[in-house]
């Protein structure tokens, strides 16, 4: 795998030591006033951004902890938060 | 075998003969050789057929760039020859013949070509619609290059190794070498990777002049020592780069040498800073029987005599396009070939000193003619040449023709890692445009033809890959592009791809028989673009992987729809650059198994293990795979089962309720402490991952297990499903450092009153109650009273290092009852009698928590949006269409349907789980998942079992559980 990954614990390491987690989509909706359809929104619809998107990754093989990163999905690079906000 | 000796490049040891097998005989090559050489040597030219025509093909190149030379090796099929060295007791046998390769029944299809149009495959044979399964069978029988048999199981050792380094070089020619060296110098570690044996690449087989009184071979001699002493620089030879990625990631293979411990070995390299120089191949010069045994590129007619020692026949006909050639044809003849007629392309800007040469040798030069087509029915006899414009021709007998068009720079590592390329007008070729970041180029990649620009072009590429390791200075780089500057840049480069020849036995592409008439007929067809082309017409799709056609297509469909030269592209090419073996890509074959604290003992016991996911496990106690044995003991005596492979885990910490509370369906705040809960987890679409029980120890001090599946996934899970809460808690994975030990049966108790000094009467310690005490006051357990059997059953948790101990001492107290151990499969029919379900064979991916009635777990006033599952759970409880579980029995006590068998009626409405013959019941039962309007206790279910034809077996929806209903047996 040529992706890399920069763990907040960890440093950067090789991509093979990670689970991906999916797209970034916020916390749980809250019980009030939830339809059906928010709710399937929320675990079923991507965004599938062609270009930069923030996401979650999980160190499987390292810290064991759920971290975001910016990666553009292009070409597979990650982007530092600043970057990405430019 | 008559061998040029005293050359200095020689690479062969005429003096220690291999002995090999080649069509039952027995043939010598020599030590050095490649198996491709070794039968030149013994004078085979016909090496194969080819894909489709069966046309007869030989040697080509020496680096395998096209399927010719593919045989079958120790009954490997498509070993490429030209590359593999030969060793001895090999046995070769030549591949896509029906009879041998001289006479090949199959031969007559080369007439038929008319018959297979471009993408005949796709538009003849269609119609009339029955014409097609009589023509597919024939068309399948006749494709394919080379035979397998489906369970062969290759031969040879396999490893892989993993890599880090500062800078990786793919080439170990002269450009690779100096690049290495310039970053070596910098203090960088740096990976040298060479396909061929040895370093030396386009220098190494060459005695021009490199500067006085040093020939191209010196050169390459004294800078390959170099590298060899500089410690810094890690050396693999004979090692194909086959894949480049992004954040320089580098993966090739490597042949092993006779002492190391792999026959292949998979390479996979991070690098900070990558350089491409990979070199050039020669690109092919198209004409009639351009691929007739005999024709041969000019660095394989040389290297044959400067490496092998052998010259390529008695004579022979140059047509080239590049002063490369001159060079070659110069030193063969002084070598002793005789060359007939040396043809140019060019009609001018040769070099004129080689011209000198070739002049002083009374080589006819014709300068702006080009071969038009090789004659001779199975090898070459004689050749035609023409002047480009075909107006006059000549003829002359030969058995060896040199052709070569130009140079290919070798791109590949650029492109799949998304550089690109662009159509250089001067040099004719597809050079580097905007680079990959933090890879270089250099040498013969760059179109560099000048030694000296080769190796300045090299030290630039290592500094700036040293720059890319902020271990070089701007300043040292600006003046080593001055210095490249001022050297000789890249050759002009002849354009011309087809001589004037109509083309229909042309071949663009070797491996699967492409003609330029192919490609012409595809474009007529609407094939407007060389992607399409390629595809449509397979040219380039061979293990050659492009090298033959890659640049010679796009160059010719430019040519042929008068397109300008900024409109040529060149197709993609893909990882593996290079046939690689899939079992090179799988790497030694480590057993990843995990074994139990009591794998050992269980093994002395006679238990026979399987691989059940990643675990070893004891799964049957004798050869008789019913397990009648080790389930009537359970049932009627006492018995007992290493569970080590159960997920165990601890979660502690101010937020641990909370944490349990979103993935579990059941109130956790229930949890009373003493008590043993059972409960499951799903997932967001309320399909059920996981089940186990769960006990408090504490306020916010919880111990769970889970499936022995699960426990790989549960920390990630939990974690994932707070991760936006921030909450406090801490997750500890016991399952390896704890084991289990399961002890159940009616005199179950009897054994346990031996060796535990706690009361453990019914009313001391009951069903579902949970109580830690130490055995022999010093090893710590947490015992269970549960009943996945069915029976009394003391459930063990202990530490793994005592898991021995306490086994022995059950073991000895069990004695007078004749204790015995049961497997999991004997574990997997007791449950089943009881229809307690283990998640994965009552369920699958799509089976929810209610379908396989577990929904009495879900406590339905919990917020169903703070808990993984509920939501999903709320909406499918009262959808009709889903599968559900129920129990059966076989009609007319018939036999138990195999695990996975179909329940049908004129469709397929749900599938077996489990079923087994019981020998407690002493009938058939199981549990089956079905649609839900066949779950009607009562309901007749037919069932379908792989290849039982029109044969259906019967079964009967039961009620369940079928073994003691009111669970008396596990609570007494």
């Amino acid at each position: 795998m040529a992706l890399t990954i920069t763990c907040p614990i960890c440093g950067k390491r090789n991509g093979y030591e990670f689970r991906f987690g999916g797209e970034e989509k916020g916390p749980r909706p809250e019980e009030k006033d939830l339809t059906p359809q928010a709710w399937c929104d929320y675990v079923h619809m991507n965004k599938c951004v062609a270009g930069v998107q923030e996401e979650w990754w999980f160190h499987k093989d390292g810290c064991g902890s759920w971290f975001k990163i910016l990666r553009d999905t292009t070409t597979n690079l990650e982007q530092a938060a600043g970057e990405a906000a430019k | 075998m008559n061998r040029l000796s005293q050359l200095p490049t020689l690479k062969i040891d005429t003096t220690q003969k291999l002995a090999f097998t080649y069509k039952e005989k027995t043939y010598f090559g020599a030590k050095g050789d490649t198996i491709a050489s070794a039968l030149f040597a013994n004078g085979v030219r016909i090496f194969g057929r080819s894909l489709k025509y069966h046309r007869p093909r030989g040697l080509y190149s020496l680096d395998g760039e096209c399927s010719n030379t593919c045989m079958e090796v120790d009954g490997v099929p498509n070993v490429r020859c030209e590359n593999t060295s030969l060793e001895d007791g090999m046995i070769i046998k030549e591949q896509n013949v029906k009879g041998s390769a001289e006479y090949d029944m199959m031969g007559f299809l080369d007439k038929m070509d008319w018959a297979m149009p471009a993408g005949f495959y796709y538009n003849v044979m269609h119609k009339p619609a029955k014409i097609w399964p009589l023509a597919m069978k024939q068309i399948r029988k006749a494709a394919g290059l080379g035979k397998i048999a489906p369970d062969h199981e290759i031969p040879g050792k396999y490893d892989e190794i993993f890599l880090n380094t500062d800078v990786c070089v793919i080439g170990g020619g002269p450009a690779g070498m100096t690049a290495a060296l310039a970053a070596a110098q910098k203090g960088l570690r740096v990976i040298l990777m060479e396909s061929r044996p040895w370093l030396g690449g386009c220098f190494e087989y060459r005695s021009r002049e490199y500067q006085s009184r040093q020939t191209l071979h010196d050169r390459a001699v004294q800078l390959a020592k170099e590298v060899e002493k500089t410690e810094n620089i890690r050396l693999f030879t004979h090692t194909s780069a086959v894949g480049t990625y992004n954040n320089n990631l580098v993966t090739g293979f490597q042949i092993g040498k006779k002492e190391d411990i792999f026959d292949q070995r998979y390479v996979e390299i991070r690098a900070n800073s990558v350089i491409s120089a990979a070199g050039a191949i020669e690109r092919p010069l198209l004409f009639d029987n351009n691929e007739r045994p005999g024709v041969m590129q000019a660095a394989c007619a040389l290297r044959l005599a400067k490496t092998y020692g052998q010259l390529p026949g008695k004579k022979a006909v140059f047509s080239v396009g590049h002063d490369f050639g001159l060079e070659a044809a110069i030193e063969l003849h002084d070598l002793g070939l005789a060359i007939a007629c040396v043809t140019d392309i060019r009609e001018d800007g040769q070099n004129l000193e080689l011209v000198k040469k070739i002049r002083n040798r009374k080589i006819p030069l014709l300068k702006g003619w080009v071969a038009t087509k090789a004659h001779g029915m199975k090898t070459v006899k004689k050749i035609s040449i023409s002047t480009l414009d075909g107006q006059i021709s000549k003829t002359f007998a030969c058995d060896v023709i040199v052709a070569s068009a130009g140079f290919t720079p070798v791109t590949g590592h650029i492109t799949v890692n998304q550089g690109t390329l662009k159509y250089d007008s001067h040099t004719g070729a597809f050079l580097p445009d905007q680079m990959p970041e933090k890879m270089h180029a250099a040498g013969r990649v760059l179109g560099l033809e000048d030694p000296k620009s080769i190796e300045v072009s090299g030290k630039l590429a290592g500094l700036k890959a040293a720059f890319d390791c902020e271990n070089c200075s701007i300043q040292e780089l600006g003046d080593a592009k001055k210095e490249l500057e001022a050297l000789p840049g890249p050759a002009r480069g002849s354009k011309l791809v087809t001589a004037p020849v109509k083309g229909r036995k042309t071949f663009i592409c070797f491996d699967e028989d492409a003609t330029i008439k192919n490609i012409k007929q595809a474009i007529e067809k609407g094939f407007d673009v060389p992607e399409l082309i390629k595809r449509f017409t397979a040219t380039g799709l061979g293990p050659g992987q492009g090298g033959i056609p890659g640049h010679n297509l796009p160059l010719f469909v430019a040519k042929y729809q008068a397109l300008p030269d900024i409109s040529i592209r060149p197709t993609n090419v893909r990882p593996p650059l290079v046939p690689t073996l899939i079992a090179t890509y799988a790497g030694a074959n480590h057993k990843m198994f995990k074994t139990t604290p009591m794998d050992e003992m269980q093994r002395k016991d006679g238990g026979i293990f399987r691989n059940i996911g990643v675990w070893q496990r004891a799964r049957y106690f004798s050869n008789d795979f019913s397990s009648r044995k080790e389930i009537e003991n359970v049932r009627n005596n006492v018995g007992m089962l290493d569970a080590s492979t159960l997920g165990k885990f601890r979660i502690h910490g101010p937020d641990a309720l909370k944490a349990l509370q979103r993935v579990f369906v059941s109130d956790m705040s229930r949890v009373k402490q003493g008590r043993v809960k059972y409960s499951a987890m799903c997932n967001d679409d309320g399909c059920v991952i996981d089940d186990g029980v769960v006990i408090k120890q504490g306020e916010n001090d919880y111990y769970f297990t889970t499936s022995t599946g699960r426990a790989g996934q549960t920390i990630e899970w939990i974690r994932y499903h707070t991760r936006y809460d921030g909450w406090d808690f801490a997750l500890v994975n016991l399952t390896d450092s704890m084991g289990v030990i399961n002890l159940s049966g009616p005199n179950a108790r009897k054994v346990m009153e031996k060796v535990v000094d706690i009361d453990i009467s019914n009313e001391g310690f009951g069903f579902a109650e949970y109580k830690t005490f130490n055995i022999a006051d010093t090893i710590p357990v947490r015992a269970m009273r549960l009943g996945f059997v069915g029976e009394l059953s003391y459930e063990l948790h202990v530490p793994a290092s005592y898991m021995k101990a306490v086994w022995i001492m059950l073991k000895d107290a069990g004695k007078e009852f004749n204790i015995r151990n049961f497997g999991v499969e004997a574990q997997n029919v007791l449950r089943m009698e009881k229809c307690h379900i283990i998640l994965g064979q009552e369920s699958e991916q799509r089976t929810n928590l209610l379908d396989v009635g577990l929904g009495f777990l879900w406590d339905r006033s919990k917020a169903d949006a703070k808990t993984v599952g509920a939501v999903a759970l709320r909406q499918a409880e009262n959808d009709q269409t889903r599968f559900k579980l129920v129990g059966f029995k076989m009609e007319n006590n018939g036999r138990a349907p195999r695990d996975g068998a179909l329940v049908v009626d004129d469709k397929v409405r749900g599938y077996i789980a489990t079923a087994r013959d019981s020998f407690s019941l002493n009938e058939a039962v199981g549990m089956a998942l079905v649609e839900a309007p066949l779950s009607k206790i009562g309901t007749r279910l037919e069932i379908f079992e792989d290849e039982c034809g029109d044969d259906r077996i019967y079964g009967k929806v039961v009620a369940m559980p079928f073994y003691d209903p009111e669970g008396n047996r596990m609570k007494m």
